[in-house]
């Protein structure tokens, strides 16, 4: 993992990764963030632009994981934690305590120089534009949010979400329509 | 952040300095400081870590002075949230994952005029020496159980070796061995494959 920019803000004593890009105008709440990062990917996370990196996000990637995130995204405090690839669509609120991960017995993807746990799920967790992901929901691997849809708070879901549907509860159900 | 202050979040500091009635087994990595912050057992041992054990930093050993915490070799801690008021023993190469909390008591009194003494006794000022006796059921979890992310799981209940609780689920009663278990109250689920996608909404 090489070394990036440093945040003027920042109050951890680390610079970001050198595979982290942040866009214009975005925010990006500290370093701390990739406290368990290990991506060797290009592009470990990408931010696009107007988009909020808050306080409690974590960003806990494996040497395979990758994030991208869109334009006018806001993350509140959620946990990402995965080996394979999650896209996160323009104009996404992402509500506290969310955990977004490729396996349900998640932890942080192996220590510096440790094995990576087995197990994850190999398909990628795409959340569709303009989707709203309530507090404390999970979304493993098998989890596609349609474009517009909603999560309910503390809703489990790992399987594809129609746009513009509204999910809840644990196990998710289909539970409305947005439009 | 001076060195001390980092190290205190990274693992790089000296658990030597911990309570002389916590035990730390050989190669365990402790993140971060902080999780022993609310650690008042005054039993020896009150905790006990294995071998190798992984206590990440949002993990928090909450003991009361009658408490103690077992945790076996090869064993990881995400977020495990210990409230602990008797005992809660965790066995070998067990996975406890991102917000979890594990609660060996309901540490209130289920009736309302007791509970209004006890909310006295537990203010700011109060007088912690009226607080009720409460009971206490220990938590056992086997080895090779893997607790999902966001999991509840509450006094008295045994999870039987290699058990699986699913993410989310509030744990009310007993899991059996290899058994698995899903939602709130969580309910037994015939074949938890939590990553294959199987599991559909009916």
């Amino acid at each position: 993992m090489s070394e990036g920019m440093s945040l003027e803000h920042d109050w951890f004593p680390r610079p970001l990764p050198a595979n982290v890009t942040i866009g214009e105008r975005s925010w990006w709440y500290s370093s701390f963030a990739c406290l368990h990062y290990r991506s060797r990917k290009p592009h470990g996370v990408r931010v696009g632009r107007d988009s909020g990196i808050y306080h409690g996000t974590f960003f806990e990637l494996g040497p395979d994981g990758e994030v991208e995130i869109g334009d006018y995204c806001t993350l509140v405090g959620a946990i990402i934690c995965t080996n394979s690839r999650v896209v996160i669509r323009d104009y996404t609120f992402i509500a506290h305590e969310v955990i977004i991960a490729d396996r349900f017995a998640a932890q942080p993807l192996a220590e510096p120089g440790g094995p990576v746990p087995v197990g994850g799920g190999p398909s990628e967790i795409v959340i569709g534009e303009n989707a709203w992901i309530g507090a404390r929901a999970i979304l493993l691997s098998g989890a596609t949010i349609g474009e517009g849809a909603i999560v309910g708070a503390a809703a489990f879901v790992d399987f594809p979400v129609p746009p513009y549907a509204v999910v809840a509860g644990n196990p998710g159900r289909l539970v409305g329509r947005t439009r | 952040m001076n060195a001390d202050e980092l190290n205190d979040i990274v693992g790089g500091w000296d658990p030597a300095g911990l309570p002389t009635n916590i035990r730390v087994g050989a190669g365990c990595f402790l993140e971060r400081k902080e999780s022993f912050k609310r650690f008042r057992s005054r039993r020896n041992p009150g905790l006990a870590l294995g071998d190798r054990v992984k206590v990440y930093t949002w993990t928090e050993f909450n003991v009361e002075p009658t408490g103690l915490v077992e945790v076996g070799d090869d064993s990881t801690l995400v977020g495990a949230v210990f409230m602990c008021a008797e005992r809660i023993r965790i066995g070998k190469r067990v996975i406890v994952s991102y917000n979890v909390t594990i609660a060996d008591c309901d540490f209130h009194p289920r009736d309302p005029d007791v509970r209004k003494a006890d909310a006295m006794a537990n203010a700011p000022q109060g007088d912690r020496s009226r607080r009720p006796v409460l009971e206490a059921r220990p938590v056992v979890i086997e080895d090779d159980v893997w607790v999902g992310i966001g999991a509840i799981l509450l006094k008295g209940v045994h999870i039987g070796r290699g058990a699986r609780i699913g993410p989310g689920a509030v744990v009310t009663r007993s899991v059996l061995a290899e058994g698995a278990v899903l939602g709130n109250p969580a309910r037994a689920v015939e074949f938890l494959e939590l990553r294959s996608g199987k599991r559909r909404r009916s």
